[in-house]
């Protein structure tokens, strides 16, 4: 039996449809990242979990029982928020007693377990501050000290990090994986950001338009992709529209526009829609060749320097690709110069065609 | 911070100067040692300080509009709040009306509502009595309560209560643990300009009252149509001085820029 399964949850506001026919099963001490744009329902999502919002239909049980008819309250659910709601006028260390004050837990086993908390997150030294007083990291971190404080059964993160600073977003971000991890709670993270959900989480389930449309492992979501829309959302992508010519052994052909190269086979779907499929290719599986020995030939148009890695916008009768390359010593290509490019076939992913949203 | 111009700075002295002036004068007569009422004073004396206490009958009205003020003011704020919960952040049939409703003293004009008050309270028997009195006066007074509970309301993150909630928090923990000191100042501030409206009604309260519920203001307004002495300065220095304290104490206690003004602050 699986710790906390959703099955068929449907939620609708008047006419609109905010999430329908949610099936999700979470194993205890899993990290989950429920990831999509704005509005694609994974915030009502989190709502029906915690128990603010009623569903309209399915179900949310917990170790086989049911949690819809159970009260907020009573759930035993740790959450933080994006606007990490703390309590104002309390200090640090009543914000983070309050939840167990209201599970009557003794005075000295309170104390007990909120230094303990307060440990796991670095801010044994603030117990006496109040919130107004401190920077939004550590505000946070008070946040999640009142959400793990009281043992809960699963741990609700609603865009938890989408307030700091870049760097410590990072920070925060190791930190939070590693408590998540050494408490062993079941955790659900709710972001927009890609790089978050796939830096955290055990299994991502991408979100679009109120239904789920992918729960797999980072890696698998990014590399497999089931749609068009997984490929572009995570990470980045040359999207392309393309045409199966024709099935071989292992694979099979297709043309962009003049343009004709090998792929995997392509999704089922291609057949019914005439052969009409997305092509996406990584940039970061896209190699330079020398001009006139690739697969396409190109003109680079343009070269940024990340640090790390460069990005490459290079012309070619595709269109503009995307080409990154590890800044592995001084640039291969100048802008404007002529390259060829080329790709391992197995890298060129098929998905079914959908109208660019 | 940007200084003022000599033209913003004239402007503000005069200001002042305009605010204070009926304040000064009022203190300055209370201090003639004369029998009537002269400014500047010829001399300094006590003497219609020492007045008051030969006159108890101003005493008594004058604790009769502290009680009165006190619990108008807290009737008056145990109806406002839920009112300004229920109206800040909820949608429902009937809210625009509700809120029309409970600030509609503000705009019927204060005669209008004295005679009102006068027949409503005489038809159940209550009126001139002290109850009479404070339900007019919450009623009169709820507008300046509503408005500054409301503005601290609407400016609350329901995110926070939801915390609450989901540590295990019931509906009324979560309103007597987190909600209602988050909107404490706008409370505080509007029980004090609540006290202070009821503690200075005239209009309304000289239609409802009877010799043994006589408010201040309305002894002391009945005291000018009959004479000019200077008692009635000393009593509005004592009023003055009154205010200005509960003033001071408040906003030690929580800042009167903060509280009448709103926003963040401390």
């Amino acid at each position: 039996m699986a710790f906390l399964e959703l099955t068929g949850l449907t939620k609708r506001f008047g006419e609109v449809t905010a999430v329908e026919d949610f099936d999700l099963t979470v194993e205890r001490g899993e990290f989950v990242s429920l990831l999509g744009p704005s509005g694609c329902g994974k915030t009502t999502t989190l709502q029906m979990i915690a128990g603010f919002e009623q569903p309209t239909a399915g179900s949310i049980t917990l170790e086989g029982r049911d949690l819809v008819a159970v009260k907020a309250r009573n759930r035993g659910i740790g959450i933080v928020f994006q606007s990490y709601a703390l309590f104002p006028h309390m200090t640090v260390a009543q914000n983070v007693a309050f939840g167990l004050e209201m599970r009557k837990v003794a005075p000295a086993e309170r104390q007990r377990r909120v230094e303990q908390a307060l440990a796991l997150v670095h801010l044994e030294a603030l117990a006496g501050r109040y919130p107004r007083a401190m920077s939004g990291g550590q505000r946070q971190r008070v946040a999640l000290a009142r959400a793990l404080v009281i043992e809960p059964e699963i741990l609700l993160l609603d865009e938890p990090l989408s307030n700091l600073d870049a760097k410590l977003r990072e920070e925060m971000q190791l930190e939070l994986r590693g408590i998540q991890q050494r408490m062993g709670v079941t955790t659900i993270l709710v972001t927009h950001d890609q790089t978050e959900a796939m830096a955290l989480s055990d299994r991502v389930a991408v979100m679009h338009r109120g239904r789920l449309v992918q729960v797999a492992d980072p890696l698998q979501a990014y590399e497999n992709p089931l749609t068009d829309f997984v490929s572009s959302f995570l990470g980045k992508t040359n999207r392309l529209e393309g045409r199966v010519l024709e099935r071989q052994s292992g694979g099979c052909r297709v043309a962009v526009g003049e343009t004709t190269f090998e792929a995997p086979p392509p999704p089922d779907e291609a057949a019914a829609g005439g052969g009409r499929v997305i092509v996406s290719i990584r940039p970061e599986k896209v190699e330079f060749r020398p001009a006139g020995a690739g697969l396409v030939e190109g003109r680079a148009a343009a070269r940024i320097f990340l640090g790390d890695h460069w990005l490459y916008q290079v012309e070619t009768p595709l269109g503009v690709l995307l080409v990154i390359r590890q800044n592995a010593g001084p640039a291969e290509v100048e802008t404007g110069g002529s390259v060829g490019l080329a790709w391992d076939p197995a890298q060129v992913r098929l998905l079914p065609y959908e109208a660019q949203a | 911070m940007t200084r003022n111009g000599p033209f913003a700075f004239l402007f503000s002295a005069l200001f002042v100067v305009f605010m204070t002036a009926p304040l000064v004068v009022v203190m300055g007569v209370s201090l003639t040692p004369e029998g009537f009422l002269e400014f500047p004073p010829s001399g300094l004396s006590l003497r219609w300080f020492r007045a008051i206490l030969e006159n108890p009958d101003f005493i008594d009205a004058a604790w009769i509009s502290l009680y009165l003020g006190i619990a108008s003011a807290s009737l008056a704020t145990v109806l406002a709040v839920p009112a300004a919960l229920a109206i800040g952040r909820r949608r429902f049939a009937g809210r625009d009306f509700l809120l029309a409703l409970f600030m509609s003293p503000l705009t019927v004009p204060t005669i209008v509502l004295g005679i009102a008050f006068l027949r409503f309270l005489s038809q159940f028997g209550l009126n001139g009595t002290f109850v009479g009195l404070t339900l007019c006066h919450a009623i009169f007074i709820t507008p300046f309560i509503l408005r500054l509970v409301l503005a601290s309301v609407t400016g609350l993150d329901r995110t926070i209560e939801k915390a609450a909630e989901s540590l295990g928090a019931s509906d009324f923990t979560v309103f007597r643990r987190v909600t209602l000191p988050m909107i404490m100042p706008g409370v505080v501030g509007g029980w004090v300009l609540a006290f202070i409206t009821s503690f200075d009604e005239l209009t309304v309260t000289v239609f409802i009252v009877n010799p043994s519920t006589t408010t201040l203001p309305v002894r002391l307004f009945a005291h000018i149509t009959q004479t000019t002495d200077p008692l009635v300065a000393s009593i509005s220095t004592v009023v003055i001085l009154f205010t200005v304290g509960l003033m001071f104490l408040i906003e030690r206690l929580y800042g009167l820029d903060r509280l009448l003004v709103g926003g963040e602050g401390r």
